[in-house]
């Protein structure tokens, strides 16, 4: 179950039979389970990102491959609906899907679309959740862009999807929303059980939140493993176009600098000072 | 997503029609345009084909390109000439005999099962084989003969109307052609500075050529991009349970609002980023501008204007003179 991809090429445009065909993705192999994951999916602009999460999302079929989502294979006659009632995809830039003349009105949009019963309770429970109960009654044009960003998010949520996608989430917001944004994420995913699969560039929130990385490169997936398998990796930079998180990169100058050898695959404060000190008192033994 | 949808249909070679200055082309096509309806004989208007033919090839544009443009015209072309064949009376007419028996019937209900059923399987001209199809039943019908007979009926087909069919395709046919040859040979943009150019005399009556000229640009730039915007929103809004397949009547109309309001939003906040980006260039809408592209008027310029006119002249001359062009 969940979403399974098997060598899964994609093309925006009609593959002709002479031409070499320019696959935007190449031969892709991924399994993902319907909850308990916190995937990344990182990799260079152009790079096939946005392709895939449509692709979960059933919103472009693969051109060859198969490809089933919670079970069912995704042809031109899979009826879609019942589909993307589970797999919930929040766009780049969500706040511009927002069009219904209240806040509340527009989160019951979806609920009401796949005929969950009593959209309007739904809608409040998750503005509970993401913590906009004050906003509901207001017109969403009046929004700030950060509080828009949360009533889009809170319109995929409300028909309660078992993985959600987003692409980008964390785009444009400033560090205090950003921070809150991801906390949410990570509550639906420890308290609800969720699967969530967030397409960032931001290497601090990956080393902060996810369990799973996926590296694509040139369409083609070239990691796919847990986080701290990733960033144990030496040679990041030149084979994945990636950076270290903060952490890793202050405990790596740290061993270059005084000579030790600190395990740099840490990823929070604590574990990072723990590790230095730590290793400053073996040396002081020595 | 990256897929560009680029506005109007530009086709680049590097034929002395491309280099040709678009104000030339657009007079000279205009005037050609005008010369094609004086012709009525029919050899002349083979002649302007010959003519535009030449062009075409000399614009080397590969011909799929104008016959793109003639597709969409196909279906009516073919019922002008239907109705020219059976209705413009004459004195000469050919009848044609065709007898619908049991056999016939069974044959050609056959074949427009299969037409139908091959649907998945020839995806390509489709229109061609469906036209084959039909003109093979009537062939069937003047053919097979056997009983038992279900009906009889015969079609006159009239000689005025054969000939004035023909001249109506071939005058269509040419000016199809010759407004792609247009378009294909020049950008949207070139065609509006040439217009711009050519519209100036107006703002002695107090009309401002210069600011239409840029509503024109900014609305023509700006088409594919909202274009690119409507395929995001209508792929966020699908995400969210739309499905503008399926539904009753009134979920529809909540769906395509789900579009609309977006798009209006997205739209207004475009125009006012982009007034405020042109402001901060110094944009003053009514001041005097140069435009970047400068047009010039070469000697091909000059020849082929000086080529166009005569023909115009000389065909009114004679025209007037009641030659039967």
């Amino acid at each position: 179950m969940g979403i399974n991809f098997s060598k899964v090429n994609f093309s925006y445009f009609r593959v002709r039979k002479k031409q070499k065909p320019n696959y935007i993705l190449k031969d892709i192999d991924l399994s993902i389970s319907e909850q308990d994951e916190f995937i990344a999916i990182v990799g260079h602009t152009g790079s096939g990102k946005s392709t895939i999460v449509q692709l979960m999302n059933a919103l472009l079929q693969p051109t060859s491959g198969s490809l089933s989502i919670f079970g069912k294979e995704i042809t031109n006659k899979t009826i879609l609906k019942p589909i993307r009632k589970r797999v919930g995809l929040v766009f780049q830039f969500p706040e511009y899907q927002i069009f219904e003349e209240t806040v509340l009105k527009d989160i019951a949009f979806g609920p009401k679309n796949f005929g969950i019963e009593d959209p309007e309770g739904k809608a409040r429970e998750v503005a509970g959740i993401m913590g906009i109960t004050d906003l509901l009654d207001r017109s969403p044009f009046t929004l700030s862009g950060g509080q828009l960003r949360k009533v889009a998010i809170s319109g995929i949520l409300a028909s309660n999807p078992d993985i959600l996608i987003l692409d980008e989430p964390s785009v444009g917001l400033d560090p205090l929303t950003k921070s809150e944004l991801m906390d949410l994420l990570k509550k639906l995913h420890d308290d609800y059980h969720k699967t969530i699969i967030i397409i960032t560039h931001d290497m601090e929130v990956v080393s902060k939140y996810c369990q799973r990385v996926i590296v694509l490169k040139k369409g083609e997936k070239i990691f796919d493993g847990a986080m701290k398998d990733l960033f144990a990796h030496d040679d990041l930079y030149e084979d994945y176009h990636l950076n270290y998180p903060e952490t890793v990169r202050i405990l790596k100058a740290v061993n270059e600098h005084f000579h030790l050898h600190l395990d740099t695959n840490k990823h929070s404060l604590t574990e990072a000072y723990q590790e230095i000190v730590q290793a400053w008192g073996k040396k002081y033994e020595q | 997503m990256n897929s560009k949808v680029v506005f109007g249909q530009y086709y680049h070679t590097s034929s002395w029609l491309h280099r040709l200055d678009p104000r030339t082309k657009m007079v000279g096509i205009f005037l050609l345009i005008i010369s094609l309806f004086l012709l009525e004989n029919i050899y002349w208007l083979l002649g302007a084909f010959a003519l535009i033919m030449a062009l075409i090839l000399s614009s080397r544009i590969p011909f799929g390109k104008f016959l793109n443009s003639l597709k969409m015209m196909t279906t009516l072309l073919l019922i002008t000439v239907f109705f020219q064949l059976l209705f413009n009376r004459g004195t000469n007419y050919k009848e044609f005999h065709f007898t619908l028996s049991f056999f016939n019937l069974l044959i050609i209900i056959t074949l427009l099962v299969l037409f139908f059923l091959s649907r998945k399987i020839i995806r390509k001209h489709r229109f061609f084989l469906f036209l084959l199809v039909v003109v093979f039943s009537f062939f069937l019908q003047t053919v097979l003969t056997s009983e038992p007979v279900l009906a009889q009926y015969s079609l006159r087909f009239y000689e005025d109307g054969l000939y004035t069919s023909f001249k109506i395709v071939m005058r269509i046919v040419s000016l199809i052609l010759i407004s792609a040859l247009l378009t294909l040979t020049t950008k949207p943009t070139d065609l509006n500075i040439a217009m711009e150019k050519l519209a100036r005399p107006l703002k002695y009556i107090g009309i401002k050529v210069s600011i239409l000229s840029m509503m024109i640009s900014i609305a023509l730039r700006f088409i594919p991009t909202l274009i690119n915007e409507a395929g995001r929103i209508l792929k966020a809004q699908a995400s969210r349970g739309t499905d503008f397949k399926e539904g009753k009547f009134h979920e529809k109309v909540t769906q395509i609002i789900s579009l609309l309001v977006p798009m209006f939003v997205i739209s207004y906040r475009r125009a006012y980023d982009l007034a405020d980006a042109m402001e901060a260039r110094g944009y003053i809408p009514e001041s005097e501008r140069t435009t970047i592209s400068l047009l010039k008027f070469r000697f091909v310029d000059y020849i082929s204007l000086v080529l166009v006119v005569l023909i115009l002249t000389s065909l009114i001359v004679l025209k007037v003179m009641g030659y039967a062009i």
